[in-house]
Formats: C-alpha cells, structure tokens, sequence
C-alpha cells in the first residue's frame, strides 16, 4: 500500500517481536494500514494474536521492531496527546468523580479548571451521564464507565482515537447500546477511529473498512469495506454472509481457506 | 467467601449503619459482661485476685480522689496531660514517617539505580522493631519528647518507604499511560496519578503498625521518659499501688482503641479507593 498522502495515521511495514534469539516471538509482521481524516476502521483478530500490540505500537506507547508509524507524515516518536486511546477496561482514576475523570486531560497539562469546564460539561451531556457526574467509578456500571472513558479521551480533541476492546467486558445488550452511542459520536465528531475486536459483528457494524489480522505471525489477511449502509443491519442477508465469511477465515487464519462455514465438517473434525 | 463477606451482600445488612449498630452494640455487651464478671470476682476484699487485679469499681475512684493529679509533688500530672502527652508523641511520629516515607518511596522509584542500592538498606532497618529503638533514642535524645517521636518515626518509616515502593510498582499501567497520553508533565503524573494511587495502601500499611509505634512509646515512657500514659502504670509500680497501675492499664486500653478506630475513620473518609 502506498502512502496516502492525506492519511492521519499510518504504519509501513510494522512489525513487532518479543524476547531475544530462540525465545524470539514474533507477534506483528508487515503490516501496512492507513486511517484517513473522518475513517472508521476496525480491526479483527483472534485473542492473543497481537491486536492490543498492533495498538500500542500505533499510539506511540510501544516501538516497533521493524518498520514506522507515521502520524500526519511525521514519523511517531512516542506518547502524544494527539493520538487518543480508550482501554478495555480498568483505566478510570478510582479517586475521581465522572466530572473529574473526563475533566482529567486539562488537569493534568496543568490548566485552570475555568478554562475547560464548559467543555467537559458539554461532554458529559453529549454521552448522557449528567446525572452521574457527582458519581465515583465504583458507583457505576460498566457501560457507564466505558462512555466515562471515551469521553474523556475525546474531550481533548485528539486526531485519531484508538480504541482497545472498548465493549468487550459488556454484556450483549450494552454493548450494542455503546456501539449505537460510538458511532453516534464518530458523525458527530468525525474523529477518525481504529478499533480492535474480537466480535466479528462488532467489526462490520462499527468499521466503515474491516482489517482481519491472523495469527502467528499477525499480518493482515483480508480487507473489507463495510461501507455500504448494508452492513449497519445486523440481520440482513448481506450482513449475514459477511459475518459467516470472516468467522472461517478467523477460524482458518487464511481469507483464501474454504470461505463457506460448514458447521457439519467442524463438529465431525471434534469428534475425531 | 468468609461470613463477612457474606454478609455483606446480603440485603438484610445492606444499610451499613444497621451493621454498624449490630457490631457497637455486640462490643458494649460483651465489654459489659466482662466487667461485670470481673466486678463479682473482685467483690471479696479476701480474694488475691483483688489485690492483683482489683475492679474498676475500686481503681476508678483514684481518678476523683486525686483531683485528676497521679505522681508525686513536682512530676504528678492529671491524667489527661498524661494521654494528650503520649498521643502527641505517636501521632506527631507516625504523621512524619508517614508524609516522609511516601516521599521518599517516590524518590527512590525515580530511579532504577537508587531502588537497586537503597531498597536493600531500608529492608534490613525496616524488621527492627520500634522498641528495638528505645535504648538508642534515650542515649542520643536523653528525657525529650524527640526520643518518643524518634522512636516511632524508626519503627514506622522504613518499613512504610518499603510499601511505597511496592506500592508505585502495583499501579496498573492503564492508569499511568493515560495520563502521560493526556499529555499530562511527568510532575502532574506523580502528584496527580501515583500520589494518590499509593497512598491508600500506605496508609492501611500505617494503621497496622500503629500498635507496634504506640507499644514502644509506651516502653520508652516506662524505662527512661517521666511522663505520658507508660510512667503513670510505672508510678503506681513505684508505689505499690495496684490501683493505680489498673487505671494506667484501663486508659492506655480506652486511648489505643479510640486512636484506632480515629485512623480507620481517617481511612474511610480520605483514603477510600483502591487501585
Ligand atoms: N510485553 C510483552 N512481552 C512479551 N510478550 C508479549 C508482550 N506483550 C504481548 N506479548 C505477546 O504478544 C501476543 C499478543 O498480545 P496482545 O495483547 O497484543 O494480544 P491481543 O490480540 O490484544 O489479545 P486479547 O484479545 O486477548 O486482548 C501474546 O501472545 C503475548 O504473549
Ligand atoms: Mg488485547
């Protein structure tokens, strides 16, 4: 893939390895994607097949062993304000109320709270908790906490968000709630967005472009456009067909293995 | 899960000042009937147990008798001088070693080099127990209120700077790579972020050894100090007076629990969370 010329992020070859010699495991190779002003893109792996590293790398919190990240055509040299990222989960200050958590950002760089009250103020109506601003972390539930988040990395206005799994300690009825509410945020603030899943669902929904990373060593098998209006529905054919399509690929970390699921054949392979 | 934990998610203890009615008033029954008890067995002026360990109904009256005062001419002192007395030695010590250790802790961390060269020092200071320093601090400081402070300001401080370390070394990563990720300055990130992350642990870590601070002083006021809560049980030795040393006994009792149940409502109003 070419540098885009326009691309807010983007990784060029990237790579990453751990431990030294024998022990040496290689998690990333060769990855090459780019997130333009106002994408979605998700990204779907396996657990443990180095999506949180692919991540990190891309925010600035790891280095790469091989190949660069570049951020508006800048080389990435570490941890910048620009690039926000929301955690799984466990990343809200527990000694901090909702207020204070999303007000956080401006505390932190040193700023007066006059100055920034208003903004965190508009945020906390935008992603509804107004009623919990007074509320501790502990106090909440976990969906809550995970707006909590999000909010107070957008409140900052960064470049890109990074999202890790956002929803995946949810259950299924909140997490289709904040995927509604994400998405719902992303027009509004056409913040550009990558995000990492394991739910091959939340991929299509969420992404307006679907990256499948394999296993071992994590490199991009297959890439989707889940633009179409299509794939907002999670019960149409089209939908539907994505979904069974990815899930063998993900089950046969290859995109030109079978791409028809047989359940049968699966359940016989068991019983052998 | 023990019965506490039980009974902490069940609805019927849910409000947690009915739990704390139903445990006050199961302590005063049983304080009850212990004195009680000890009242009936004392009730014969025969008994040797009377002699040794007489009831408050007898010791108690010391208190008024004496207008408060307990000593001798120029050293007596009421009974309050003697438990405002050690209370300030314990308190001012334990607030230094504690304010001292959390800074010093995050100093040490800094660095990977002053956590490899000092951490073993502190470990091998930290197991000597404040009492151990009795004999030290009343040869360096003589007959002052800095032999107590320094006394328990050595028993706490080491093992505290410790925990500290420890402490900062728990904080979960996602809490300190958002900060910097905010943009926070690295300053703001240790007052702000690891600041209050440690303290709660260190705090906790504070209370338990309270009781170990507060034995030594009151072992430092017995042998060398002539005031405060340990020399009222030692005059009363002095005077054969076992009146007198149940009452020192009673008090130091009544103002070491009160002092604990103080640090555990510190504990619940300012360092609540946990990381
Ligand atoms: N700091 C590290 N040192 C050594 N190995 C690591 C390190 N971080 C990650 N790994 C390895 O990299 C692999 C991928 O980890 P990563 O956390 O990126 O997976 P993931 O796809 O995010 O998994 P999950 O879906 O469970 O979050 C794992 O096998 C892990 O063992
Ligand atoms: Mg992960």
């Amino acid at each position: 893939m070419s540098q885009v010329p326009s691309a807010v992020l983007s990784c060029h070859n990237l790579g990453k390895s751990f431990g030294r010699d024998r022990r040496r495991d290689t998690v990333l190779a060769d990855i090459n994607l780019s997130l333009q002003q106002g994408d979605f893109v998700t990204i779907l792996g396996q657990s443990g097949g180095g999506k949180s590293t692919l991540l990190k790398l891309m925010g600035g919190f790891l280095a790469p062993s091989s190949g660069s990240v570049s951020f508006h055509g800048q080389p990435l040299k570490g941890i910048t304000p620009k690039i926000g990222m929301v955690f799984q989960e466990h990343s809200l200050y527990p000694w901090m109320t909702v207020e204070q958590n999303i007000g956080f950002g401006f505390k932190v760089r040193g700023e007066l709270p006059q100055s920034y009250r208003n903004r965190v103020q508009n945020m906390i109506e935008q992603v509804e908790l107004d009623d919990a601003r007074k509320r501790y972390p502990h106090q909440l539930s976990g969906g809550m906490k995970q707006r909590v988040a999000i909010a107070r990395s957008l409140v900052v206005k960064p470049d890109v968000l990074l999202l890790d799994e956002p929803f995946s300690a949810l259950d299924v009825q909140l997490r289709r709630q904040l995927q509604a509410f994400l998405l719902a945020i992303w027009r509004e603030t056409s913040t550009p967005m990558l995000l990492v899943t394991h739910n091959v669902e939340e991929a299509i929904l969420l992404g307006q472009r679907l990256i499948v990373v394999g296993d071992r060593p994590g490199q991009i098998i297959a890439e989707v456009s889940t633009a179409a209006a299509e794939f907002r529905g999670r019960y149409h054919p089209k939908f539907l067909k994505l979904q069974r399509h990815l899930e063998s690929v993900l089950e046969y970390n290859s995109a030109t293995a079978d791409l028809e699921y047989h359940p049968e054949e699966t359940a016989s392979a068991w019983q052998n | 899960m023990s019965a506490v934990g039980f009974a902490m998610f069940n609805p019927k203890f849910d409000q947690s000042w009915k739990r704390s009615v139903l445990s006050v008033t199961c302590g005063l029954i049983s304080c009850i009937v212990l004195i009680l008890l000890w009242e009936w067995m004392g009730s014969s002026p025969e008994n040797p147990v009377t002699q040794v360990l007489p009831p408050p109904s007898r010791f108690l009256p010391v208190l008024f008798e004496s207008d408060f005062k307990i000593g001798l001419g120029s050293q007596s002192a009421s009974i309050y001088q003697s438990i405002f007395v050690t209370l300030l030695r314990v308190l001012t010590g334990m607030t230094l070693a504690f304010v001292g250790s959390v800074l010093c802790g995050m100093l040490i961390s800094l660095s990977k080099w002053s956590e490899l060269f000092i951490l073993p020092i502190l470990g091998l200071i930290a197991p000597i127990a404040p009492i151990a320093w009795v004999p030290l601090a009343l040869v360096v400081f003589g007959i002052s209120n800095l032999t107590a402070v320094f006394i328990v300001f050595m028993g706490v401080f080491f093992t505290l700077t410790i925990a500290t370390v420890a402490e900062i070394k728990r904080i979960p990563d996602n809490l300190l790579i958002t900060a910097k990720n905010l943009g926070g300055q690295e300053f703001n990130v240790w007052r702000m972020v690891i600041l209050p992350s440690v303290l709660p642990g260190v705090f906790t870590l504070l209370r338990l050894n309270f009781i170990a601070a507060w034995m030594a002083v009151l072992a430092a006021e017995m042998t060398g100090l002539r005031d405060g809560l340990g020399a009222v049980v030692m005059t009363g030795r002095n005077l054969f007076n076992s009146n007198l040393i149940l009452l020192g006994i009673c008090v130091i009792g009544i103002t070491g629990f009160a002092v604990d149940r103080l640090l555990l409502l510190i504990q619940k109003k300012f360092f609540w969370w946990q990381v």
